[in-house]
């Protein structure tokens, strides 16, 4: 702990119940504070920002890279309970996370094997980007929440959480403890396909996650996440309503495509553009809906 | 005060927490094999490992290492082997022309070393993906591959 009064403070947290306190602490004072986990998100933002930020006013870190609760992976039979602090590395290697095997398949896609050692699931949720990954496939797994502040737990469905371009209903004083997924039948079908530059270390210009689960030959569930075609991940809801209730081989693809449309609002950016957002969107679900049947 | 444990020893360092790791390497302890390409996480040329994990050490903070062991390029090295204490993969970098200017060899070298303390046979898409985070203009990728399977290869005759 420093004690120079210019600069940041860095605090390294033991467990839950110590970052909870203090991250009250921290939210009924003064000084602006933040989590720090793998830093592949923070310390890329405090690296980038302009000389002027030097005078910034300083800030705590409560560092929570090494706070054993967070990084624990539980089998909870039709759920899994992840921890915040799960890297993609883990989710690659974890036994008990391959038996959601669209989250490895997520995780390898995730910039390359240093990155994937220290980012985390709690990182990208809290960063909010609508590139996200991790997200991105979490949203395909009806993931729930679980938010720890020192007032209690309250979860929210991820779907739920994003109220806005990088907006969240997540409080300051509120620490993203675990994410449930439920884990799919296991012939559902599935897909993760992430669209981007290169193989590695690329964002996403368009990432899709789905899982259908059919039954009786009619689609009994259908659960969708995009990334990079909205202001947060889009949950593909017309596409999920034309789905459910319907025969695989029986949906019409045009509408598939049309529903896919009225979903998205990409933009152009240094990533990529509208046009070419919305055209790889529509293909690569329209792919996904046509093999649904095969 | 910082106690670490750097390439099997442990050094006591005056450093703020908040340091990134790699300032840490570079500056107080004098390990400059490390090198900063980027300083985002892009490049890989910092890559150290963490508990044996391949990690950018320009964005960890020294502080969130404390209690770890961190492994750098002159932690490769092997007591007596011939010549110049290289290790095989660093002999292998050699001589199949691996290393051209060297910015990014150090970092190439670690994630290899993970590669195959994890994967003692690696397929060539296996090689690629453990370097995939490493970012090399000189080369052209085939000759660090062909060094790497090389390595792999010295190492399992060792075994
Ligand atoms: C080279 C490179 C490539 C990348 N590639 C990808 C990619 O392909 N796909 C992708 O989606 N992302 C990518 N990223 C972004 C980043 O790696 C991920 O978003 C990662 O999941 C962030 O996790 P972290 O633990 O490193 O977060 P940190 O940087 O430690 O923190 C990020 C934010 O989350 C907050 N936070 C952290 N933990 C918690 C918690 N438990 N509760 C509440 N808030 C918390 C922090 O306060 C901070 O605001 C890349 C980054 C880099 C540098
Ligand atoms: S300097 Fe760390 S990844 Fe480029
Ligand atoms: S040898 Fe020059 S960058 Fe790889």
């Amino acid at each position: 702990m420093t004690a120079d009064s210019r600069v940041d403070v860095f605090e390294r947290m033991r467990s839950l119940d110590e970052t909870v306190a203090r991250l009250a602490a921290c939210a009924a004072g003064e000084t602006p504070f933040q989590l720090l986990s793998g830093g592949t998100d923070l310390v890329v933002e405090s690296h980038l920002a302009p000389p002027s930020s030097t005078v910034r006013p300083k800030r705590v870190l409560l560092d929570i890279s090494s706070v054993p609760e967070l990084s624990q992976i539980e089998d909870r039979g039709d759920m899994l309970r992840l921890g915040g602090g799960v890297t993609y590395l883990a989710l690659r290697r974890d036994p008990v996370a391959s038996r959601v095997p669209l989250l490895a398949a997520m995780a390898k896609d995730v910039g390359a094997i240093q990155i994937q050692a220290r980012g985390t699931l709690a990182g990208n949720i809290a960063t909010a980007s609508p590139a996200a990954d991790g997200v991105c496939g979490l949203f395909a797994l009806d993931a729930v929440i679980g938010l720890r502040s020192a007032k209690g737990e309250r979860t929210i469905p991820l779907v739920d959480l994003y109220e806005g371009y990088k907006k969240s209903k997540r409080r300051p004083d509120e620490l993203i403890a675990w994410v449930d997924v439920r884990v799919p039948s296991p012939t559902a079908k599935w897909v993760w396909r992430k669209v981007g530059t290169r193989l590695a270390q690329a964002i996403s210009k368009v990432a899709l996650s789905a899982v259908v689960e059919i039954d009786d030959g009619k689609i009994s569930r259908a659960r969708f996440g995009m990334a990079s075609v909205a202001p947060t991940t889009s949950a593909l809801p017309s596409v999920r309503a034309l789905l459910e209730g319907n025969a695989p081989g029986w949906i019409d693809l045009a509408a598939v495509e049309r529903a896919v449309d009225a979903d998205i609002s990409p933009i152009d950016d240094v990533r990529s553009t509208s046009a070419y957002r919305r055209h790889v969107a529509k293909a690569i679900t329209r792919e996904f809906v046509r093999a649904l049947s095969g | 005060m910082l106690e670490l444990d750097v390439n099997g020893k442990k050094v006591n360092v005056d450093a703020s927490p908040l340091a990134r790791l790699l300032d840490v390497l570079r500056g107080p302890l004098g390990l400059t094999g490390t090198k900063e390409g980027c300083g985002e996480g892009e490049c890989g040329s910092c890559t150290v490992l963490v508990d044996g994990v391949p990690m950018n050490a320009c964005l960890v903070l020294v502080g969130q290492v404390e209690g770890k062991s961190v492994l750098t390029v002159e932690g490769l090295a092997v007591d007596g082997a011939l010549p110049e204490h290289l290790n095989h993969l660093q002999r292998t970098f050699i001589d199949h022309g691996g290393a051209q200017c060297g910015i990014c060899t150090p970092g190439m070298l670690v994630s290899a070393e993970a590669l195959l303390r994890n994967v003692p046979k690696p397929s060539d898409d296996q090689i690629r993906e453990a370097i995939a985070g490493n970012i090399c203009r000189c080369t052209g990728y085939q000759r660090i591959v062909d060094a790497i399977r090389h390595a792999a290869e010295l190492r399992g005759r060792d075994q």
